[in-house]
């Protein structure tokens, strides 16, 4: 707006807010382009992600859904079917299971069933992940059921870099995403920085190395990569040097970046904080035992949350989600093995 | 749609109001003899298409469950008659002939209408390549976005917050498109039924939900899902019109869903059209044995002896648009599919059929390769 802007802006941006300009920037550079969900509009979203949508883009563009998932998903199909893009949020990322059948079953598979006919520009985002004592419908962090689910692209930022330029990404792919914020990070001012003034994307399916390291590679995404740093913080006290892998979008997975890691540190600890069972620390694991099971000099470990659901209260919480010191002790052992 | 209406509001504000009650109108009396034949054809077509389906199994060149929509096909024809080609539809399983009979008044071979070929039609029968969808997807779970036909899942009532959505997305661009949506009275009870109708009354969209009361949903009878007296009720949780239609009666059919898409189209959303017939075989040919059994065989009696093609003709000899012995040439009705013969229908109706079923036959399966393509749309 400010017609000034001679020197660049070095105005430090959290994840929330490099989120919002995504959104208000595609939403500008898209005429064909809606953004739905209960509480969106008006107020702005629960987490003000959406706020000034609705002034800038009026209340055709910009809708205040019914308390419905089933048909925010399902009607955001039928206007992707006819030529729109549409952001849907979920006020929790939790709720997206009342969502379930339309996601799974008809936006997922609508590109495979019409053998390419039709492809859903369709942007599934919303706030996710534990550590807040949100309790267990507040906390979770449900994306193995979307890896699961063939058709669609699964996203989980970090950063807020990354948060921009991959939900941008994901709104210009062309296929059904389901995008993963990690509302813990929303406001942390420790992980604010400067972004580019320009447009930019960062491309879906490829991994970043957060820190180079040469004993042992951690591979994680979403909140967990913050454990993992601290986690090689400690360890580089004790004389062990960790790779941190953040890989930033699942499906796609890009694999060798972590492989290429492998080579170096012979050793991997896959860190995340959904459930063990048939977690997507599991199908990293699973990977690197098929392709690349002779770079490794021991087991591939994992540390997720226990199979339990998130409690409410804060020792309960902590006991069951990945904790630094937990990292630090599996990596150690696999460092020592 | 010029104005963006301001915060708070419904995206969109109706486009004009109408005068005369919805449910009052009986366009049918408008339509010319030439148009009433031509219903009574395609009522002919639809009937033959099952017919034949169910002969072309038993003679083993077909594999596949059939959902027949036989003793139903009124409701395909009445609703889809006076919808315009830039008009969606989104049928379901036992709805097979609306793919073929959507825009297809005096216009069954034009390729460029809004609606299938019959020879897609029989290629997904088929299993065969030529298939809109390539046969990805079983029976009646086809569609094309040029053709304005949404693709159904197993997971009924699903398609209408698509179709929902669709007519959202129409209005936005300026258009005035509706969408039929078919469902049987089984899925009225599926929540998303509620969520997206509730959508589409919030935003008076132009979405016309057919609930094809055939009272039984597979082995449960209408009285297990539903707890009023007619599924149409349904409607008074959404302010919206809720329409009953006779469903063997082809012009009533036509009268009712003309009255709610004649609403739709002005601006005033969204209705709910019941239309009350009665299921002729099991829910699909697998389940026609035990349909004897867990249904009693006087409501199946009952509930097949007012079919629909002889009640149409009945209607044309009244009209006058039929006599004598042109009214008595084809007699297909009251036959099932080991009793008709083609003789009991018109010569274009059986040759349409014969050429569907010949480039059926003739088309190629898929490549087995292609059970693993268009998983995503690749953009590298």
């Amino acid at each position: 707006m400010a017609a000034v802007a001679a020197e660049p802006t070095l105005v430090k941006k959290n994840y929330l807010t490099a989120l919002r300009e995504a959104l208000i920037e595609e939403m500008r550079r898209n005429d064909q382009m809606i953004c739905q969900g209960e509480d969106i509009g008006m107020l702005g979203g629960a987490f003000g992600v959406t706020e000034g949508l609705l002034e800038e883009f009026g209340s055709t563009r910009v809708i205040d859904a019914p308390i419905a998932e089933a048909a925010i998903i399902g009607t955001a199909v039928g206007m992707a079917l006819n030529g729109k893009t549409v952001m849907a949020e979920m006020q929790f990322i939790d709720f997206i299971s009342c969502g379930f059948d339309q996601i799974v079953n008809m936006m997922a598979t609508y590109h495979y069933r019409t053998a390419g006919e039709v492809n859903l520009p369709v942007v599934v985002r919303g706030p996710a992940g534990g550590y807040g004592g949100g309790a267990l419908y507040h906390s979770q962090m449900n994306e193995a059921w979307f890896c699961h689910s063939p058709g669609l692209r699964v996203v989980v930022p970090s950063t807020p870099y990354d948060a921009k330029g991959l939900l941008k990404a994901a709104l210009r792919d062309g296929n059904p995403c389901i995008f993963f914020e990690i509302k813990e990070l929303y406001r942390k001012n420790e992980i604010a920085e400067v972004l580019p003034d320009e447009d930019y994307i960062v491309p879906l399916g490829q991994a970043v190395v957060r820190k180079e390291g040469t004993d042992i590679t951690f591979v994680s995404y979403g909140q967990s990569v913050y454990h993992c740093m601290s986690a090689a913080a400690e360890l580089e006290k004790l004389g062990v040097s960790a790779e941190v892998i953040d890989i930033r979008t699942l499906v796609p997975l890009d694999e060798e970046t972590i492989y290429k890691s492998l080579a170096k540190t012979n050793r991997v600890v896959v860190v995340n904080e959904a459930p063990m069972t048939c977690g997507f620390a599991g199908e990293i694991v699973a990977r690197i035992a098929n392709n690349a099971f002779n770079l490794l000099d021991a087991p591939p470990a994992r540390v997720t949350r226990l199979d339990t659901p998130v409690p409410w209260v804060k020792p309960l919480e902590l006991h069951v989600l990945p904790s630094v010191e937990k990292i630090v002790r599996v990596a150690l052992q696999t460092a020592k093995y | 749609m010029s104005v963006i209406p301001t915060t708070g509001t419904a995206a969109f504000e109706p486009l004009a109001e109408t005068a005369e009650s919805i449910s009052d109108s009986r366009p049918s009396q408008l339509l010319t003899k030439e148009d009433c034949l031509e219903i009574f054809n395609q009522l002919y077509l639809a009937r033959y298409f099952d017919i034949r389906l169910i002969k072309e199994k038993k003679r083993g060149r077909l594999r596949g469950t059939l959902y027949s929509s036989h003793n139903q096909e009124a409701i395909l024809v009445g609703a889809l008659f006076g919808l315009k080609s830039t008009d969606w539809i989104s049928p379901i399983h036992r709805d097979m002939p609306a793919f073929f009979l959507k825009d297809s008044k005096f216009q069954w071979d034009d390729p460029t209408r809004s609606g299938m070929s019959i020879e897609e039609v029989c290629a997904q029968v088929w299993g065969k390549v030529g298939s809109p969808g390539r046969a990805r997807d079983n029976w009646s779970h086809i569609g094309s976005k040029s053709k304005r036909i949404i693709h159904s899942t197993s997971m009924l009532a699903g398609t209408i917050p698509v179709a929902a959505g669709v007519v959202y997305a129409d209005r936005m661009n300026g258009g005035d498109a509706v969408v039929l949506t078919f469902n049987g009275e089984g899925s009225t009870a599926q929540g998303i039924f509620h969520e997206a109708v509730n959508f589409a009354a919030v935003h008076k969209l132009p979405v016309v939900t057919i609930v094809e009361n055939n009272q039984w949903a597979y082995g449960t009878p209408v009285h297990l899902g539903c707890p009023t007296p007619d599924v149409a009720d349904r409607a008074h949780g959404y302010g919206i019109p809720g329409l009953v239609a006779d469903g063997q009666d082809v012009f009533d059919v036509y009268d009712k869903v003309m009255a709610a898409v004649e609403h739709a189209r002005s601006g005033k959303g969204p209705s709910i059209v019941e239309c009350k017939t009665f299921r002729a075989y099991g829910h699909g040919d697998h389940d026609d044995d035990r349909a004897m059994k867990y249904r009693p065989s006087d409501q199946i009696e009952a509930g097949r002896t007012r079919d629909p093609i002889a009640i149409c003709r009945q209607s044309l000899i009244e009209r006058g648009f039929l006599s004598g012995a042109e009214a008595e040439q084809y007699i297909a009705e009251r036959k099932s599919a080991s009793e008709a013969t083609n003789d009991d229908f018109p010569p274009a109706v059986v040759d349409y059929l014969n050429r569907g079923i010949e480039f059926a036959l003739n088309s190629p399966l898929p490549d087995a390769e292609e059970g693993a393509m268009w998983v995503f749309k690749e953009n590298a």
